[in-house]
């Protein structure tokens, strides 16, 4: 497989990634669906994915940087194949609306199944290290600053969440802000 | 604290970036581990399904 092929692959997957991110957030903000905690870590099995394909996308493709994104999706696979298992058994419930038939961590599972597919893949194919020259470019380039805000952004919401601690299991609202909003409150009082 | 993955991960990329190719690869590494050890803390109950 030529190097700048990988590249583009990986580049083209790194978007993938962001959109599924970008999608949750929609989701989320849109929707108003608050992520449960297993789906955060699904979330975190992703965003360690894109980290994978944006080391392949600054440095070169590189067996290392896959080895991150199959660590990430085995990982993040394992976490929503338990939520997949909590739910599985009619009666059981479910947590969030199905979107084309299937909830959201059974579509994770599927994509980081995909993930592991796609790593094996090029892997087998990868080019011969050292032909490419400079991996810099405009797509690569929007491509890992995309998933870096998708990512950051993701930190942010969590926090908002979560505030510093475990998430609760059945969140209800954004108590991590609600108790900084209390805090700043208290204090504009004092 | 369930942020701090998301944050690593930013940061990995931060790094990679600056072209620090090593520390943004031990960063992803801290990330896979964070998320080990939230899953862990997150998954206690035992599952009703026979396996």
């Amino acid at each position: 497989m030529p190097e700048r092929f990988a590249h583009a692959l990986n580049i083209l997957a790194l978007f993938a990634i962001s959109g599924i991110l970008l999608f949750a957030f929609y989701d989320q903000f849109v929707g108003g669906d608050l992520p449960c905690p297993l789906c955060l870590l699904q979330r975190v099995g992703f965003c360690i994915v894109g980290a994978g394909l944006a080391l392949n996308v600054i440095f070169g493709p590189s067996a290392r940087h896959y080895g991150l994104m199959i660590l990430g999706a085995v990982v993040g696979g394992a976490v929503a194949l338990r939520q997949v298992a909590l739910h599985v058994v009619p009666g059981t419930g479910a947590y969030g609306d199905p979107v084309f038939g299937l909830h959201f961590y059974t579509w994770a599972f599927i994509v980081f199944a995909l993930v592991l597919v796609g790593a094996g893949i090029m892997l087998v194919f990868r080019p011969r290290p050292g032909i490419g020259g400079s991996f810099r470019s405009p797509m690569g380039l929007l491509a890992t600053v995309l998933f870096f805000l998708v990512a950051f952004g993701n930190g942010v919401s969590t926090l908002a969440e979560c505030g510093t601690g475990l998430c609760p299991d059945n969140p209800t609202s954004y108590e991590g802000y609600e108790a900084l909003m209390e805090r700043w409150a208290d204090r504009s009082a004092n | 604290m369930m942020s701090i993955p998301f944050f690593t991960s930013a940061l990995a990329v931060v790094l990679a970036w600056c072209g620090l190719r090593v520390g943004a690869i031990a960063m992803t590494l801290i990330s896979v581990v964070v998320l080990l050890v939230l899953f862990r803390f997150h998954a206690t109950d035992a599952l009703d399904i026979a396996l």
